[in-house]
């Protein structure tokens, strides 16, 4: 009858929705920028540091230049070939009809279970005497000689541990991508190979890039794999000369901040170009079929995965598994009773647990900010909590601890538990902050409107509408925040108090007295428990998502 | 807070709604502008307009969840907006019922319908009644998630009449509905609105739900208020060309001194409201008549089942649309007559 009846009544409503209700509160204002400031201070004291510790000069060193050139060659190697491994496979379990498809897809991200250092560990110990490649080569009459070190060394680990990075956004790009355009393209005359060229990587590109910095950002931020392939980057002279040369430790620590801030600030304009395009869910995505290229694809598959996931796993396997029946038979006592391996264990799932219920805490007034209102305020406390995830968890480290020892009011929190935590949700404060974000966004604002002009005023609405509809998002922020403060190492090792032994440092410690039995159970029992922590993140995210 | 509570609970009547030159702007040129609105109580108003014209804003703002830079909002004898004053939306007496329902999707029917209620009513029955209202007494330990969208839409409703709202709101609310489904919803609404006597204003962007369940209907336009009337003034004799072709199709023919009558290409038309100087005017598709003649020719036929638009191209004219019985004798290509058969127009000045 009227042709306006046919008018989307949606848009006028959405760009209300978006808007806000004007300011926000000066409460969540100023919340976020007290968050804000504390997010900032590691940095800033790093920057104040440096500037003031009159060694800015040494930057131009040669002595300087040259961690810095190993940095980047590690980085741009690792990118790349993450990136490509990481496309491959994705390609390949996405839009293929590889056989098992569903197993690869399981396990391809699988890899993320291993702390880098533990995985470069596991490489080491088993290609050392006493390790299954070493000993399996001498029963075959082989003097194996081969020590994985070196440039080679780190970049192989490091590019078979961070793949996924690259694995999982490419992932679901491809399989969000409507099966349609495909269809198009052929009916408009392309041949598959050129519809993957001209179709699907230019849709999935930017995921590509913006997995790739995240990679180059884990690579330069990298302090233990690098350390036990005797690789020095800048983590490396760092940490080596944060006690004697501190002007140098500190002017090298902001040149990392540096870089780490380039990367992250390019992966944010890269991701969100990428978000902008349209994502329709759509299960049934064509299917490329491989052919005679079936075989080889397959053995592409079996390699990579076999080498980042159950290489490491049978090598650690086998030590402790040797370490354990030397034991039984009386030979050797293992250095480690299971007290020990209990109270690491716990120490390791307490700690995290607190981290991650604090860094929650934290940025939900952030993610209120962020996802309520729009202001320039939220903006930047947003941009400061990010910042803090790029900082290199060595460089949070050695700021907060010279910034205990010199900020006199502060000194009764050197060695203190308060100062690790705070450590960790500074530094992986933004995994909550992203999910919480998520979460908050994903309030319907009418959800909030609703409640209100049902008479229920700002605190009833938080606790009875706003919070059991964000639980499940929140508790995934959590989640990864366990997940990544129970593997990190750096921050661990420098701001742990003095007795507080998590799994990290153990493993860091066993490793190095060479105790490779007792380093291998222990990290078996990590690795173990982080499979268990992203198992229940992700299928607790399929439950959520169906 | 608890004095308004207890306020609540007693004061049941139906409330009138006064806007008085109110304006609300966000960062930018104003959504609304000076708009001026009386709603009496038990009245039930729809706010019409397309996308984008300010009608959800302006029922945000009766609501209170957006703050007007000008003007008053009473309810009843109370100034919620203006004048210095502006009581928060969980104080207002004021219920609402969105596009999506809204409903909290972790709580199961009989708690959202609480929800709104003191705590010493969540027992009282008064969720059960609410629930008998709207004919969902049976789905009351159910999740939201479980429901189908009219089924929603009606707790919807049942939770925002809970508490005795002295006005209701609605916001497009059969919008997310498929067709058969919104009409059956929006006829028992229609129902229950008129029997509870509540005071209600609705928005839609579609004019015939506006004219179905309005007793009076508010153009918007660009931020103002077009035309209020009832669904009939507005259909016979708007006040400008725009309100004339946005509630219904129209014919509008030039006519240089509308007094009296005055010819146009489909014979003598009488003036009803005349107006100064040279104006349209206007005539719907049902007083044109299609017979035998030889003055156009048939360019569309739509058939509508109860009914028929053909479209015309006069020889000497414009474009006319005719609306006719469903058994039209003619097709496309013919050629006709189309005559006048109303009994008088009116003029829109230009």
């Amino acid at each position: 009858m009227s042709e306006t009846s046919t008018a989307t009544p949606t848009t006028e409503g959405a760009a209300r929705s978006r808007a806000g209700t004007g300011r926000p509160p000066w409460t969540l204002s100023g919340g976020a920028v007290l968050v804000a400031a504390l997010f900032a201070l590691p940095g800033g004291y790093v920057l104040w540091r440096a500037l003031t510790g009159g060694a800015l000069h040494l930057l131009t060193e040669r002595r300087t230049l040259e961690p810095l050139w190993r940095t980047a060659q590690l980085a741009f190697l690792v990118s790349a070939s993450a990136a490509l491994l990481g496309t491959a496979l994705a390609w390949l379990t996405v839009r293929t009809d590889l056989p098992l498809r569903r197993f690869w897809r399981v396990v391809a991200p699988l890899p993320l279970v291993y702390p880098s250092f533990v995985g470069a560990a596991a490489f080491r110990s088993g290609l050392t005497p006493g390790g299954i490649v070493h000993d399996l080569a001498g029963h075959l009459g082989i003097d194996f000689q081969f020590r994985l070190h070196g440039l080679a060394g780190a970049w192989l680990v490091l590019t078979l541990f961070t793949y996924p990075y690259v694995y999982l956004p490419v992932a679901a790009r491809l399989s969000a991508l409507p099966s349609s355009l495909e269809e198009n393209a052929r009916l408009l005359g392309d041949r598959p190979l050129q519809v993957f060229r001209r179709v699907v990587l230019p849709q999935a590109s930017s995921s590509i890039a913006a997995g790739s910095l995240l990679v180059f950002l884990y690579t330069v931020s990298d302090f233990g794999a690098v350390h036990l392939m005797r690789f020095e980057t800048l983590t490396q002279t760092i940490y080596r000369t944060r006690l004697f040369d501190q002007g140098r430790s500190f002017a090298l620590a902001l040149l990392l901040l540096a870089l780490a801030l380039v990367v992250i600030a390019a992966e944010r304009t890269v991701a969100r170009r990428g978000s902008r395009t349209e994502v329709v869910e759509d299960r049934s995505s064509l299917r490329i079929p491989l052919g005679r290229w079936k075989a080889s694809a397959v053995a592409t598959c079996s390699l990579v995965v076999g080498l980042a996931l159950f290489a490491p796993a049978v090598s650690l396997a086998d030590w402790g598994l040797f370490g354990w029946f030397r034991q039984r038979r009386g030979l050797a006592g293992l250095r480690l009773d299971w007290g020990d391996v209990a109270g690491a264990t716990w120490s390791t799932v307490w700690v995290s647990m607190v981290t991650a219920v604090a860094a929650v805490a934290v940025v939900l007034p952030v993610a209120f900010l962020l996802a309520r209102h729009r202001s320039r305020v939220g903006g930047i406390v947003n941009g400061v909590v990010v910042a803090g995830f790029a900082i290199p968890g060595l460089v949070v480290a050695i700021s907060l601890i010279f910034w205990t020892l010199h900020a006199s009011p502060f000194e009764f929190l050197i060695g203190t538990m308060p100062i690790l935590v705070f450590a960790y949700v500074v530094h992986f404060g933004a995994l909550a902050l992203r999910t919480a974000q998520v979460a908050v966004s994903a309030v319907p604002r009418r959800m909030d409107d609703a409640a209100r002009l049902l008479g229920a005023g700002r605190l009833r609405r938080l606790l009875t509408v706003d919070l059991p509809i964000m639980a499940p998002g929140l508790a995934a922020g959590a989640g990864l925040v366990m997940l990544s403060t129970m593997k990190e190492l750096p921050a661990t090792l420098l701001v742990s108090p003095i007795g507080f032994r998590t799994l990290v440092v153990e493993i860091w410690d066993t490793y190095e007295a060479l105790y490779l039995a007792e380093m291998a159970i222990l990290s078996l029992v990590l690795v173990a428990i982080s499979a268990l922590l992203t198992w229940f993140l992700v299928v607790r995210r399929a439950d959520h998502l169906s | 807070m608890v004095n308004i509570r207890a306020t609540r609970v007693d004061d049941t009547a139906p409330a009138g709604l006064h806007v008085n030159d109110l304006s609300v702007a966000y960062d930018g040129p104003p959504v609304l502008t000076d708009l001026s609105l009386e709603i009496a109580p038990g009245e039930l108003v729809a706010l019409l307009g397309p996308s984008g014209c300010g009608k959800t804003t302006l029922l945000r703002s009766i609501a209170g969840l957006e703050r007007p830079i000008r003007g008053t909002i009473s309810v009843g004898d109370r100034v919620v907006s203006g004048n210095g004053a502006f009581v928060a939306p969980e104080r207002r007496r004021i219920g609402m019922v969105f596009q999506d329902g809204a409903l909290f999707p972790h709580l199961d029917v009989q708690r959202n319908v609480a929800y709104g209620l003191p705590r010493d009513q969540r027992r009282s029955g008064r969720v059960e009644e609410a629930l008998a209202m709207v004919g969902l007494a049976d789905v009351a330990d159910r999740m939201p998630g479980t429901l189908s969208g009219g089924q929603q839409q009606r707790v919807a409703l049942a939770r925002a009449l809970a508490p005795r709202p002295g006005v209701l709101l609605l916001d497009e609310p059969f919008s997310n509905l498929d067709t058969t489904l919104r009409l059956q919803v929006r006829a028992e609404m229609h129902r229950l609105l008129v029997d509870l006597g509540v005071t209600t204003i609705f928005v839609t962007h579609d004019q015939e739900e506006a004219f179905v369940l309005g007793d009076r209907v508010a153009v918007l336009h660009d931020g103002r208020l077009a035309q209020v009337g009832t669904p009939d003034d507005l259909y016979r004799r708007p006040v400008n060309r725009w309100v004339a072709t946005f509630v219904g199709d129209a014919n509008l023919f030039r006519c240089d001194r509308p007094n009296g009558s005055c010819r146009t290409p489909v014979g003598e038309v009488p003036v009803l409201v005349g107006c100064d100087g040279p104006a349209n005017l206007l005539l719907r598709p049902e007083d044109l008549a299609v017979g035998e003649g030889d003055c156009g020719t048939i360019e569309l036929v739509e058939y509508y089942g109860h009914d028929a638009m053909v479209h015309v191209l006069l020889d000497d004219g414009p474009s006319v649309k005719v609306r006719t019985e469903a058994d039209l004798p003619h097709h496309r290509g013919d050629r006709v007559a189309v005559t006048y058969v109303g009994s008088g127009a009116v003029a829109l000045g230009l």
